[in-house]
């Protein structure tokens, strides 16, 4: 009667993996249809600015100028 | 005619000279001070202050021009930045241009 029993617990519980595994999610990836566009103007003009920065530090140092 | 024309080269000479007061001496005795848009001001009305103040701007210019160029960016705003460095670096005693145009003594 106990192998029985227990042989009922090991089929649900087979059963329920089963069930968990046929529900696993399925992650689909999409290319998106509008061109990917990344903004880069923030960082050229930072490139600017520490470039103009480093010219002007070169100006300053002159006597005749500044 | 050649002594001539040696008087009158010494003659300029002497006379280019005499008006150019170099702008450290400008800055240091309070004839010129630092503006707000990155050119140098006149402080104290003088031949002296007049003539440093043009010949140093123009200089000045023509450098802004280059790095505004340079980096395509506008000539103001190459002065803009250029003022700020300047008015920073200004020694103590020197004359620099306040928010509402005023000189006065750093």
């Amino acid at each position: 009667m106990k192998t029985l029993h227990n042989s009922k617990v090991l089929l649900s519980v087979m059963l329920a993996c089963y069930a968990l595994v046929g529900c696993s999610p399925t992650v689909k990836i999409e290319p998106p249809d509008k061109p990917i566009v990344i903004n880069l103007n923030v960082k050229i003009e930072h490139e600017i600015k520490i470039k103009v920065d480093k010219e002007l530090d070169q100006l300053l140092s002159d006597d005749e100028l500044f | 005619m050649k002594s001539k024309l040696l008087v009158l080269f010494a003659a300029l000479l002497l006379s280019f000279n005499a008006f150019a007061i170099s702008l450290q001496d400008a800055k240091a005795q309070g004839l010129v001070g630092e503006q707000l848009n990155g050119y140098l001001g006149v402080v104290k009305s003088s031949a002296e202050a007049k003539s440093v103040v043009s010949s140093v701007n123009a200089k000045r210019k023509a450098h802004y021009e280059k790095i505004a160029k340079k980096n395509s960016i506008t000539v103001s705003d190459v002065a803009k930045l250029a003022a700020e460095k300047a008015i920073q670096a200004t020694k103590k005693g020197h004359y620099i241009q306040n928010k509402s145009g005023k000189w006065v003594k750093k």
